[in-house]
């Protein structure tokens, strides 16, 4: 019997008691942790690691062991997330030390998402009212961004994306306005772009029922070819996608998915097989295609595409010029 | 699958994304594929999570679903990644510490490779007991060709002793010849021996079997001084106009005997002499050296002073000319045209910054003191900073 209640514990019951054990714990450990506590205590960071823990681990697994979750507690940040709460706190020493230590972080990160040293600025200056908040909460305290920090990454690295974040934010906003005025002209653009880049054989055979049929079967294997990217798995979508919309280059994609280079190399040239046995089955039991006629097709599409690749690039620096105007 | 046929579909997938990235671009998405892909984005503090490779596993795959959907989220993760110096992260540490260590250790022992093992193996063992066998022999070549000098003659010996007027003195080998001054007179020295040999109704031959015999002995070490004494006779003597006048006949027993009382004589002799001969050596060259020929210089000698000679001795010098920088507290050595953290160990992944680059500004904002060490140090540095090895070139 439980002595407060009087009902059996249950493993729910046990269960909670247990996490929040954890976090109790593990707040005094990461206050431990800390080289300047800032005056905080441990119960003023209970709530955060708990929400924390709940956004990265319970969220994902809700049977997370105590190991895990003990774990993902002594990796958090610990300086960086008491500095963070104390601003929070009001603490002005804190707020101080903050703006010197981060400010050549937020302007660098500035300067990489803005066109211009002016852009760069308004920026900067905008993210240190952004994290302040400017708006005041229930309990009387600014409501900005600095509660959103959980520790489990570095300050700076969330600081640049916070940075990021408002820099698109601040250019979806000011490319609407422009584009009332331009919309008509840039989807002209597209659109036109679109049809330049069609991968339906164009400039092919001058002969129309070669042209339509070549169109039609570029048409089918262009859906075909997007179902299986679809079909990938998220980590392969995810290389193709840094790789071929994004223009990065096997390094750079490798980085972003925790990988060396030879690697996605090697991921990539397996994903151009399973693409291509993809699209192949698809075209035979949704089109009624023939082995031998896929692997026509397959030539004479990308034969088309190779030898149109300039008018493809063409329409690019349009695009782009087009893009950079909007963007101001 | 033929490299061709990749080629098409590398071609297929390039003309697909020339078509969606034009639909995309007001959306931050990627066009058609977006379906069901709200505009939740990822918070900073996931994308930050997920740049910085700290994304617990079920929560990074969460995180790759939605950025293999949104460019505009994708977009900041490039650069989250490039500016936290992520470029050139090895694989996932937990795939190459965890199970990948079995892994590894299984492949490692798989047959396939075991089967150039072993014979690599037994081919090192092979030239590894061959190689000792040879330097004993070589050892062994050394005594027996002291106890064939013991059998000359009394009357030869006494010829060569008084000869070279300094058979009981320990003298510089061969080798201690790199004196340029010595070098010069080894040659009129070796004929001078030949002839009294030739008087004394030795063969050359034999005295010339003798001399070149010597040789590997001098590589012989400290351990074969008092053998070496005994054969002295036989190696050229380059200061033999300096040396005292001609000792009288020494029989056998007296030179053994001489010999040991001599190596107690330079055991007494105090240390800071042997240092003090030591640098003087290290530091003389050419001309001067030939004043470092005394007759202390020659029992220091005997002691395998000149063993520190030649390329090893050359390394000693090199590695006390090291230059080194300390800066912010990190100390530096210079290796060719680099600068190289003390801490850096070869084996550690080393982050590529180019000067002035984007990712360069982003890490000095972020490290001041690497902006200073890089400024201090010219060309090439790479330095320890927070358990990460950069290389700022």
């Amino acid at each position: 019997m439980n002595s407060t209640g009087g009902l059996i514990d249950s493993p729910v019951s046990q269960r909670i008691d247990q996490i929040g054990k954890l976090f109790v714990e593990g707040a005094a450990r990461l206050l431990g942790r800390a080289t300047d506590n800032h005056g905080l205590t441990a119960e003023t960071l209970i709530p955060r690691v708990k929400s924390a823990v709940d956004k990265y681990i319970l969220r994902g697994d809700p049977q997370a062991s105590a190991e895990v979750i003990q774990d993902f507690i002594d990796k958090l940040q610990a300086d960086d997330l008491c500095l963070i709460l104390a601003c929070e706190q009001g603490n002005q020493k804190a707020w101080t030390d903050l703006v010197e230590r981060f400010s050549a972080t937020v302007r660098s990160a500035a300067r990489s998402a803005s066109s211009n040293e002016d852009g760069a600025d308004d920026l900067a200056q905008s993210i240190w009212a952004e994290l302040h908040g400017l708006r005041v909460r229930e309990d009387g305290k600014p409501a900005g961004k600095l509660a959103y920090y959980s520790g489990r990454g570095s300050l700076a690295g969330w600081l640049r994306a916070v940075v990021a974040q408002l820099a698109i934010d601040q250019h979806r906003k000011q490319s609407r306005l422009v584009q009332t005025e331009e919309d008509a002209d840039f989807d002209r653009i597209i659109q036109q772009g679109q049809e330049e880049t069609s991968w339906s054989g164009h400039g092919a055979s001058p002969n129309p029922e070669l042209q339509i049929s070549a169109k039609l079967a570029g048409a089918q294997m262009q859906k075909a070819l997007a179902e299986s990217v679809k079909q990938m798995q998220a980590e392969d979508r995810l290389l193709v996608k840094l790789y071929y919309f994004d223009g990065l280059r096997l390094r750079e994609a490798g980085a972003v998915l925790g990988v060396h280079e030879a690697t996605a190399s090697r991921r990539l040239t397996r994903i151009h097989t399973e693409l291509r046995q993809q699209v192949e089955k698809l075209l035979i039991e949704q089109e009624g295609w023939t082995q031998s006629e896929t692997a026509r097709a397959f030539s004479e599409v990308a034969l088309n595409l190779e030898t149109d690749i300039e008018p493809l690039l063409a329409t690019e620096p349009v695009l782009m010029k087009k893009e950079n105007e909007v963007a101001g | 699958m033929k490299p061709a046929n990749n080629n098409e579909v590398d071609l297929l997938l390039r003309a697909l994304a020339r078509e969606r990235t034009g639909a995309a671009w007001r959306s931050g998405s990627d066009g058609g594929d977006a379906e069901g892909i709200s505009s939740d984005h990822l918070d900073a503090d996931e994308l930050n999570s997920y740049a910085e490779g700290l994304a617990p596993a079920a929560a990074r795959a969460r995180y790759i679903e939605h950025l293999a959907e949104c460019a505009a989220c994708r977009g900041i993760v490039v650069g989250l990644t490039q500016a936290a110096g992520v470029a050139t992260r090895l694989e996932d540490p937990a795939q190459t510490r965890g199970a990948g260590f079995w892994k590894r250790l299984s492949e490692f022992l798989s047959p396939k490779v075991l089967g150039y093992a072993i014979p690599a193996l037994v081919l090192t063992a092979v030239i590894g007991i061959g190689f000792i066998a040879l330097k004993q022999r070589q050892g062994s070549q050394f005594v027996a060709q002291n106890e064939r000098r013991s059998e000359t003659p009394p009357a030869a010996q006494h010829q060569t002793d008084s000869g070279l007027s300094s058979a009981a003195q320990p003298q510089p080998s061969v080798q201690n010849g790199t004196q340029s001054g010595r070098i010069a007179e080894v040659p009129k020295e070796r004929t001078a021996l030949e002839d009294e040999k030739l008087q004394a109704g030795q063969g050359s031959g034999k005295s010339d079997a003798s001399v070149a015999k010597i040789a590997p002995s001098k590589d012989a070490g400290q351990a074969d001084v008092g053998s070496v004494v005994e054969s002295r006779p036989y190696a050229p003597e380059p200061k033999a106009a300096e040396a005292p006048p001609p000792a009288p006949v020494i029989n056998p027993e007296k030179s053994a005997e001489l010999a040991k009382e001599r190596s107690e004589k330079r055991e007494d002799q105090p240390r800071d002499q042997n240092e003090e001969f030591r640098v003087q050596t290290d530091d003389v060259h050419g001309p001067n050296r030939s004043r470092s020929n005394t007759a202390q210089a020659a029992t220091q000698r005997g002691a395998g002073i000149m063993a520190g000679r030649g390329p090893s001795a050359d390394k000693n010098k090199k590695g006390a000319d090291v230059e080194t920088r300390s800066v912010m507290g990190r100390h530096f050595t210079r290796e060719g045209d680099a600068w190289v953290d003390t801490a850096y160990e070869y084996s550690q992944a080393t982050v590529r910054v180019a000067r002035g680059s984007d990712q360069f500004r982003a890490l000095v904002a972020d490290e001041p003191a690497i902006r200073t060490i890089a400024a201090q140090l010219n060309g090439v540095v790479i330095v320890v900073w927070k358990n990460r090895a950069y290389r700022i070139q």
